[in-house]
């Protein structure tokens, strides 16, 4: 479901050793990755805040983006 | 005629230098065996445990004075009371050096300890250090994630509600822990910050199981 490498480029000020990734695969949604991660896919505004240096928009992920699961 | 007369004069100029002799040897034998009787009254001195600190100086008083009793054994009494007197005085110079050799032991014992316990505090330092630089982390994804967990309508496929409220409940006792362990560690009493964050650490690795989420 998830993967805990951080991004090649090295991870943002914040993110730890405790911090969780996922990465964007092909027919993900963010509505699709809080309904794997937290049952709900209507939290998926939790990981568009936790995302926001990679992200501008929730509808626009990129396949092999690496994004946190706070 | 003279030759008559000069035989037992003869004899008795014997029998007199023998019994100078033997007068001169039973002479020596009181100061001798005093002689003796002082060194091991100085070996004794030094007390019992002098075998355990200069057991080299004991062993070169008491073969000396082992040479001295075998004379004196042989009856040869000039030889004791001559050699006597250099035995004597290291035989009465092993209590200082036995004290000496006390003070020596106990400086390096107290060394010992000293550097034992710098490295236990190093130890509980390093130990310090580690825990706080992942267990604040720890929690803080933890209790991330339990929040978000609290506001699902459902919960994912890999968490059950008795996880969810497992892993609340070490998420509670990690705080109340980690606080017990900052205080500590405020205090100076380092030993009690870090039993009290080894403790956190514990709670959070349960929450994080709980919740499958991957450890640090």
């Amino acid at each position: 479901m998830a993967d805990n490498k951080p991004p090649a480029s090295g991870p943002p000020s914040g993110d730890t050793a405790y911090t969780q990734w996922y990465e964007v695969k092909a027919g993900d949604t963010l509505w699709k990755i809080a309904k794997a991660h937290y049952g709900d896919g209507s939290l998926y505004p939790e990981i568009f805040k936790a995302n926001q240096d990679v992200l501008s928009d929730p509808d626009k992920i990129k396949v092999g983006q690496r994004l946190r699961i706070p | 005629m003279s030759h008559n007369h000069s035989k037992p004069r003869g004899t008795l100029y014997v029998l007199l230098v023998l019994g100078l002799a033997l007068s001169a040897c039973s002479n020596q034998m009181e100061p001798a065996k005093k002689a003796i009787a002082d060194i091991e009254a100085a070996v004794s001195a030094a007390g019992a445990d002098a075998q355990r600190y200069i057991p080299d100086q004991v062993k070169a008083v008491t073969d000396q004075l082992a040479g001295l009793k075998a004379k004196f054994e042989q009856k040869d009494y000039d030889a004791v009371v001559a050699g006597a007197p250099a035995v004597l005085a290291k035989a009465q110079g092993l209590l200082a050096a036995k004290d000496a050799a006390v003070k020596q032991a106990a400086a390096k014992q107290a060394e010992a300890a000293a550097n034992q316990a710098a490295a236990a505090a190093q130890a509980l330092a390093t130990d310090w250090e580690t825990l706080s630089a992942t267990v604040p982390d720890a929690i803080a994804a933890v209790d991330s994630r339990v929040n978000i967990l609290t506001k699902s309508k459902k919960l994912p496929a890999n968490v059950t509600k008795d996880a969810l409220t497992t892993a609340q409940a070490n998420l509670a006792d990690a705080k109340s822990s980690w606080q017990t362990a900052t205080a500590a560690q405020s205090a100076g009493k380092i030993s009690d910050a870090v039993i009290a964050a080894q403790q956190a650490k514990e709670n959070t690795d349960a929450a994080l199981a709980s919740l499958g989420m991957p450890g640090g």
